[in-house]
């Protein structure tokens, strides 16, 4: 089962859209960690994960290997769905 | 008693010797002082009645000072002796300055005019602690807390990026010179009026002197010329800049060139000015040819090295490596010749402008990214002129020692630490702008020259600059590990670092002062960070700082580095390292340490072309390693201490100390130490090449 991370900014024009899509994924009871990175731990993250671009998606495994990200794009809840389900 | 019943002489700081005049105590103090005119008198008297008790005959001026100082703190007046103070040196330090060389900065030379600039220095900084900085400030450098780089040059800003346009349109007319200059018509005329405009600048600001993008600045005067005669031109500027230990102090100017192989995006449709500072009708897009002749000649000069083949120290070349200079005809060619001069001499700097940066750099990281004014100014380049006025550096080590591991109190900690650099920039702020206040009758006239419409220094555009050192061992201190030995570690510094990046936006927006991070070079603070915390935080920082504590060579890891000692694949320590570059907005550098290995060309070219495509490093530097022999002046690869060809033990190391090569008998103990701890990358170079071979 993958686990989603949503990077996003408080003035961003497409990160509602990313909320959005976290707040869909939480109601479906897929793992979601947000970011925002106006704050330390969400920027000291995005740092880690090299997030150029806002929004970003990204899904890892357990062991933190990246399965799939959408950097300064958001997907439709279906492809997100898609990877962490491992469909 | 009356004064002149004393049979005393006073030698006075005037070179005279004059008789007793108590007076002139009383004088002074009421001049100097807020003390009122009946106290003043009553000291001198004190002061006069104890000389005399002392049977002195001849007595200095310096003496009778530190004697008033003295009653001053007896009397409870310590704001009026603060004022009162005089600065100085005792002759045991004079002695030792002109007898020995000063090993904190390693580009001063031992000699007369190295002893003038660190006795000024001495004196400067002295001043700058009693009377630019407050009380709060000037302790927390004399204790370690930060550091105030640059107090001997108090009174100039710190580094600055200059555009040559500027002297190609209005030539060398500097305040207060001897004979102005029409621009040049020539291109030798054009070089000689640059060197001279660089000297001028030494004098006026602390640090480095960058040239943006000059290959494409000179293009308008190259075009024409015979090959041989732009290998000339590149050869008199490189020797003129290397050979330039005559100015301030003895110092070779410490000079960065911007080179480009494309023509940026934002000097495309610039008018070009040529000969004569007149326009040439054409605009630097068009001069591309030109321009790539210029910086194909400046690098074959570089590749032969000095008379004795050894690396040029100065200029320092920096090439912009932009997702341009991929779709540029004769990219790879060019990128083969840098990455043959890094490998063999060590002087390129690959500096990685991704995306839509563009970047001015200079010093020996110091980069200023041009925002949508400063891409606006650059329709006329000659606007183009950038400073920094000060860099204050943290020592995250010593936050660490007081945190206890607690990390609310280490971010609360970085913080009070920050707001003090914020306070020490406010304060040399208002100085410089006093200093500059004075117009061109002051002692920054060259700054305040007007010759387009605004001052020459643009102190609206001026950064503030917020360094740090030894995250790494702040890191170790506070969790146990070192950044390179767990992703937890790493993330915390990570952490810290986003931290300071996020209060330096606050600031920015609260005080309306361009306050940046930098990774600071460190060559003397990270040595003076250590030392003092090994005075005031054993023992624990004894099992911490880094280098030989028996030998007194000891040192903290430079800025965000992991530590240097640590066996890593280049590639991952450029990664790893590159992950805090964004965060660093006044740029960063991440050296690549090769000791005696000499790659090939192609494995370095490799290796950039990497950097630039999977990794936020914002910059890279290769450092080889050598000897050269003082006797038969010829120059072997790496540290030895003998000359390999005639056996001579009257030898120079030669390698990169910071951001710039020099020779290591100059350099500090901190640096010694960490030279004797570097991971040399001699295996992963040797090994790639034979992968290589092994796949062809």
């Amino acid at each position: 089962m993958g686990i989603v991370k949503i990077f996003y900014k408080d003035d961003c024009p497409m990160c509602p859209m990313a909320k959005q899509l976290r707040d869909t994924l939480q109601e479906k009871n897929v793992a979601v960690s947000d970011f925002n990175v106006g704050t330390t731990d969400g920027l000291a993250e995005a740092t880690f994960y090299r997030v150029m671009a806002l929004p970003t998606i990204l899904i890892e495994d357990e062991a933190e290997n990246s399965l799939q990200e959408w950097r300064g794009s958001v997907p439709h809840v279906d492809e997100v769905l898609h990877v962490v389900h491992g469909l | 008693m009356e004064t002149t019943d004393l049979n005393l002489f006073v030698r006075t700081s005037e070179e005279s010797i004059l008789n007793w005049d108590r007076s002139k105590i009383s004088d002074a103090l009421i001049r100097e002082t807020l003390i009122d005119r009946d106290t003043a008198n009553e000291l001198s008297k004190e002061v006069e009645q104890q000389i005399r008790k002392s049977g002195i005959q001849v007595i200095t001026a310096p003496l009778i000072r530190e004697l008033v100082n003295a009653r001053l703190i007896e009397k409870g007046l310590e704001s009026t002796r603060k004022m009162h103070t005089r600065l100085g040196m005792p002759l045991y330090d004079v002695d030792s300055l002109i007898l020995h060389p000063n090993k904190e900065n390693a580009n001063v030379p031992h000699g007369p005019e190295a002893t003038n600039l660190t006795l000024a220095e001495g004196i400067k900084k002295e001043y700058a602690l009693l009377s630019v900085f407050s009380q709060e400030v000037g302790d927390a450098h004399m204790n370690g807390d930060i550091h105030l780089h640059d107090l001997g040059f108090i009174d100039r800003p710190y580094c600055s990026g200059q555009s040559l346009e500027y002297i190609k349109k209005f030539g060398l007319d500097l305040p207060h010179s001897l004979s102005m200059a029409k621009p040049a018509k020539h291109p030798e005329v054009l070089l000689a009026h640059l060197v001279k405009f660089a000297a001028a600048l030494q004098s006026h600001f602390a640090g480095a002197i960058g040239w943006d993008a000059i290959n494409i600045f000179f293009a308008p005067y190259i075009e024409g010329m015979s090959d041989a005669d732009v290998r000339q031109l590149a050869q008199m500027l490189i020797f003129e800049f290397s050979q330039q230990a005559v100015a301030r102090g003895g110092q070779a100017i410490f000079t960065d060139i911007n080179i480009y192989w494309e023509i940026p995006k934002h000097f495309v449709d610039v008018p070009a000015i040529g000969p004569g500072g007149t326009y040439t009708g054409k605009t630097y897009g068009e001069y591309e040819k030109a321009a790539q002749r210029f910086a194909w000649s400046l690098f074959e000069v570089f590749k032969e090295g000095d008379g004795a083949g050894r690396p040029f120290f100065f200029p320092k070349p920096i090439v912009h490596i932009t997702e341009k200079f991929f779709h540029t005809d004769g990219y790879m060619d060019f990128l083969n010749l840098i990455c043959d001069v890094a490998a063999d001499k060590g002087n390129t700097y690959y500096v990685f402008d991704r995306g839509e940066t563009a970047k001015i750099s200079e010093c020996c990281r110091l980069s200023f990214k041009l925002d949508e004014q400063d891409l606006l100014d650059a329709k006329e380049p000659w606007k183009m002129r950038y400073c920094a006025l000060q860099n204050v550096s943290l020592n995250l080590p010593r936050i660490a020692y007081m945190a206890k591991k607690d990390d609310t109190k280490l971010l609360n900690l970085i913080t009070e630490r920050f707001l003090l650099t914020v306070k020490a920039h406010k304060e040399k702020r208002a100085f410089m702008e006093k200093l500059l206040s004075l117009g061109e009758n002051g002692p920054l006239a060259l700054l305040t020259m007007n010759r387009d419409g605004s001052p020459y220094l643009r102190f609206n555009h001026a950064s503030h600059l917020v360094g740090m050192v030894g995250l790494n061992e702040m890191i170790q201190i506070h969790t146990g590990e070192e950044m390179h030995e767990s992703k937890k570690a790493l993330k915390f510094g990570i952490r810290v670092i986003a931290h300071m990046n996020l209060l330096t936006e606050k600031i920015r927006r609260q005080e309306k002062m361009k306050i940046v991070l930098e990774q600071t070079p460190a060559e003397s603070t990270s040595y003076r960070f250590a030392r003092l915390d090994l005075r005031y935080f054993s023992p624990e920082s004894g099992r911490v700082v880094k280098g030989d504590i028996a030998s007194g060579e000891v040192y903290y890891t430079n800025s965000t580095h992991l530590n240097v000692k640590y066996a890593m694949n280049p590639i991952e320590r450029v990664t790893t390292e590159g992950l805090f570059h964004p965060l660093i907005e006044a740029g960063s550098i991440s050296h690549i340490w090769l000791g005696e290995a000499q790659p090939s060309k192609e494995a370095i070219a490799d290796f950039v072309i990497k950097t630039f495509k999977y990794t936020t490093s914002d910059q890279i530097a290769f450092s080889p390693e050598f000897t050269t022999c003082n006797k038969c002046h010829r120059t072997s690869r790496g540290l030895a201490d003998t000359c390999s060809f005639c056996g001579s033990a009257d030898v120079d190391g030669i390698t990169r100390i910071t951001g710039y090569f020099t020779k290591v008998s100059s350099w500090n103990k901190g640096k010694l130490g960490e030279l004797k701890d570097r991971y040399r990358n001699i295996d992963y170079f040797s090994t790639s090449e034979k992968r290589k071979v092994a796949n062809e």
